[in-house]
């Protein structure tokens, strides 16, 4: 492997200290019950639109610990020209993980977690946008996740969105993720990181996985599925279901930010 | 018609307002941006910090992991600062391995650390050629509107004066580390180095915090790093209209007194921190 | 994924036929093609199969070597899986749009057996945190003609059948030191146990209905897919929706509706062992379970 120059190299290798906990600290991980929210609850969500400068549209979204910044530009002529963004444009997502967002320090380079959850939020937001209305275009979607607290996927998916209406984007309806944790007959709404990786060990037990669901809310339109884990087909349509209710949750709380951005980008006349 | 003027004219545009002893957005020659700091915001990194100048903003975080010592130091531990200009933060930038800029920004900021000596490296080694610490500091760009080298140093500074690492002792027995998470302690801060940084126009007028848009239209830029001790750490002038010995200590005097505005905001933001938990 | 041109005129034509349950090549919209399963098919693989589906095919090979087990799961092996997209198989794999491809398969491989019972890893593991083996499972994709996902995973399933792991032990010596020693006997390997490997099915969205085992033609003519692995129990192990469209919530749950009754899926799903007489065994304890 060449030695990369682009960059300050530290050691060769290089251990979390996570990795080097006493055996008793190990096992004996106090697992709280959801710091006082129930099973069906969303966490708090806070959402603004239009904190990056330099982006034609952004938006920032914190739901728990879990920070998102997402910022749009375009549309702009492509950088790659063939047949396929002739008729209508093309969507670019970008989702990265900052290498300080998770527990276990990160690479530089993007992994190929980090690809397909870039290409998973492609997919959830190309319904939404009208692609068409932009021939011979490019639009970028970069998402950086500060911190990561679970279900990032699914707010990856709502602060895109916002950022893409924040850039005056014309789209059909706006885009609400939603994630849900199975955990055996619990089903666990907008999963923390500590939820979401469950306890693997324990995982014999039937009926555990996780769902990621994006909805157009005025269309009622699904955009986007995940699902992974081993869910019983009843289970997966409750899940489905229950995704969909706490998408219509955040809705408010989305529409509320746009509208600030737009209020403030175009006052309305004073009368 | 102003806006059709500065996109058509930028520089005649700007040039009009600096006849007149301002700028564009409002500011004098000699006036820093607004600078509002946020300190340990990221849960997940052992010390973090954001601070914004005007719109500028960017993110430091903080990850301690261990390793062993270089072979040619036994008694240091290591420090890792890279600098990130993600296509996120200005489409100036694209996706991929770091550019020129975030390379050359990186190297800076390293031998800022190496030069002013931030932190012993002496202080980061558990035990002799055995095991020491390695910092990554990540700064990570997140809206481009000039002037990023004095975000990175000072989100860098305040990071490393939150940074917290963990008791780590080796047990003798079985000649492996150990850590306690329960009892951690703060990083030495030896010296506080702050940057201010400054935009030459037209080879005579000197402004200080250039915007993205007075970068480039500049003739030249300079970045000087001071210490506490009123020290020159570092000087940084790529190129560019040359620049009279004069003009060269009025930038150092004023990184100076911009040193002390920004140690202030650091303690006070610090303290105010420390209260709220 | 691999695309073909087609005209409105031939999208309208495959829609009504969609309606009407007939397909342009005769199929109803519940049929498979016909599909053809061979294993033992790579003689320097511990497990392989050809899958042949329509025009489709995809060869796997699995390779069993010993490795560390991760930290986080002391006993237990682990599975690898490397998708590659031959450029023989369509023009659109050349260069790097094969590569995206094949790491987007791949990570939805790594979902599919994301879960417990798929695999039992723990019959994987030798010596707890020392010694484990390690499933190299190699997907070539040799011919496109739609419906990659379902091809694959009938192909890993057959391979995973077919593979023999030799048998090792393990021995102490007076210090302390642990000694591999592999078994002489060719055939004294153990084999994995197959029946809760789960098979994908991608049903395609064309009009009103939906239909399983697209072709290229069909798959022009739908905006969204959703993908569907599932275990003989009717597990779900992975969902994921495919494609640039959006799918309205009740074709979702009529999509991934498992129904128990009623008939089977007519996939032949025959397995040529390598014997002399080339005699074709159905398996279908092993492979016919999912249900649509």
């Amino acid at each position: 492997v060449p030695a990369d120059r682009k960059r300050v190299r530290g050691p060769e290798e290089s251990q979390c200290p996570l990795l080097f906990l006493p055996p008793a600290a190990q096992t004996a991980e106090p697992r709280e019950p959801r710091a006082g929210r129930g099973n069906g609850e969303v966490r708090p969500l806070f959402a603004r639109c239009g904190l990056v400068s330099q982006a034609k549209g952004s938006s920032y979204l914190e739901a728990g610990n879990t920070k998102i910044l997402c910022s749009v530009y375009g549309p702009r002529e492509p950088e790659r020209r063939d047949e396929a963004g002739v008729r209508s444009g093309r969507l670019l997502c970008d989702l990265r993980l900052a290498p300080f967002s998770c527990g276990k320090r990160g690479a530089w380079i993007q992994g190929s977690g980090e690809r397909d959850l870039s290409l998973a939020l492609s997919e959830s937001l190309h319904p939404a946008v009208c692609l068409h209305r932009y021939p011979r275009a490019q639009i970028e979607v970069n998402v950086m996740v500060l911190e990561n607290d679970g279900s990032v996927l699914a707010h990856a998916v709502t602060c895109a969105s916002m950022a893409l209406a924040d850039a005056g984007i014309e789209m059909y309806d706006v885009v609400l993720g939603s994630a849900l944790r199975q955990d055996g007959g619990a089903s666990l709404v907008d999963p923390d990181l500590a939820e979401e990786r469950g306890n693997w060990l324990a995982g014999y037990e039937e009926n555990r996985g996780g769902v990621t669901l994006s909805l157009l809310p005025n269309l009622n339109q699904v955009s986007g599925l995940h699902a992974d884990g081993e869910l019983r087909a009843d289970t997966l349509s409750a899940a489905v279901r229950t995704c969909m209710e706490s998408c219509h949750k955040l809705y408010p709380v989305v529409q509320q930010a746009i509208l600030r951005a737009v209020k403030r980008k175009a006052p309305p006349p004073e009368k | 018609m102003a806006a059709g003027f500065k996109t058509a004219e930028p520089l005649e545009y700007h040039r009009s307002f600096l006849k007149e002893n301002c700028r564009p957005d409002g500011r004098e020659l000699g006036e820093f941006r607004p600078t509002t700091l946020n300190i340990g915001s990221i849960g997940t990194a052992d010390g973090s910090a954001m601070v914004k100048i005007g719109n500028t903003t960017v993110i430091c975080g903080i990850k301690a992991e261990l390793s062993a010592p270089p072979s040619d130091a036994p008694d240091k531990g290591y420090i890792v600062p890279n600098v990130d200009l993600p296509p996120l933060c200005s489409s100036r930038f694209r996706p991929g391995p770091p550019g020129e800029q975030a390379q050359a920004a990186s190297q800076f900021i390293a031998d800022v650390i190496d030069g002013s000596k931030i932190i012993k490296k002496e202080d980061l080694c558990i035990e002799k050629s055995k095991l020491c610490w390695v910092l990554y500091c990540d700064i990570m760009c997140l809206d481009y509107d000039g002037n990023v080298l004095d975000a990175c140093i000072i989100t860098l500074l305040a990071a490393l004066k939150n940074t917290q690492i963990p008791k780590v002792t080796i047990n003798k027995e079985t000649d492996l580390a150990e850590v306690d998470i329960e009892h951690k302690r703060h990083l030495q801060i030896n010296k506080h180095p702050v940057s201010s940084s400054f935009a030459v126009f037209d080879d005579t007028v000197l402004i200080v915090d250039p915007t993205a848009e007075e970068e480039s239209l500049a003739t030249s830029v300079i970045t000087a790093v001071v210490d506490e001790d009123d020290q020159l750490c570092a000087f940084h002038k790529p190129g560019g209209s040359s620049l009279s010995a004069e003009k060269l200590q009025d930038c150092i005097t004023r990184s100076v007194t911009r040193h002390r505005e920004v140690g202030k905001l650091i303690d006070k933001v610090l303290e105010s921190t420390k209260a709220s938990k | 994924m691999a695309t073909v041109q087609v005209s409105e005129a031939e999208k309208v034509y495959i829609m009504h036929g969609v309606r009407d349950d007939l397909r342009v090549d005769g199929r109803g919209c519940e049929d498979y093609r016909h599909m053809e399963v061979e294993t033992d098919v790579v003689s320097n693989t511990d497990g392989s199969a050809k899958v042949s589906l329509g025009h489709t095919d995809v060869l796997v090979g699995i390779k069993a070597e010993i490795g560390k087990p991760k930290p986080a799961v002391p006993n237990e092996g682990y599975v690898e899986f490397f998708v590659d997209c031959s450029a023989n198989a369509t023009p659109e794999f050349e260069g790097r749009g094969g590569e995206e491809l094949g790491v987007e398969l791949s990570n939805t491989l790594y979902k599919v057996f994301n879960n417990r019972h798929s695999l039992d890893l723990r019959s994987l593991c030798i010596c707890p945190g020392e010694h484990c083996w390690v499933l190299y499972i190699d997907v070539l994709l040799l011919q496109c003609d739609g419906n990659l996902f379902d091809a694959m995973s009938v192909a890993i399933k057959a391979a995973l059948f077919n593979t023999r792991i030799p048998k090792v032990q393990v021995s102490e010596d007076e210090e302390g030191g642990k000694e591999i020693e592999l078994s002489d006997d060719p055939y004294d390997c153990m084999r994995l146990d197959v029946t809760n490997v789960p098979c994908i099915v991608t049903l395609s969205k064309i009009g009103h209905r939906h239909v399983v085992d697209a072709t290229l033609q069909e798959k022009a003519c739908s905006v969204a897919s959703l993908l569907i692995s599932i275990t003989h129990k009717g597990l779900v192990t992975c969902v994921r929706k495919l494609g640039v469209g959006s799918l309205d919530p009740d074709s979702i749950f009529e999509m991934t509706e498992v129904r128990n009754t009623g008939t089977e899926h007519p996939v032949q799903t025959h397995t040529r062992t390598h014997t002399h007489t080339h005699t074709y065994i159905y398996i279908s304890e092993h492979y016919s379970y999912f249900f649509i």
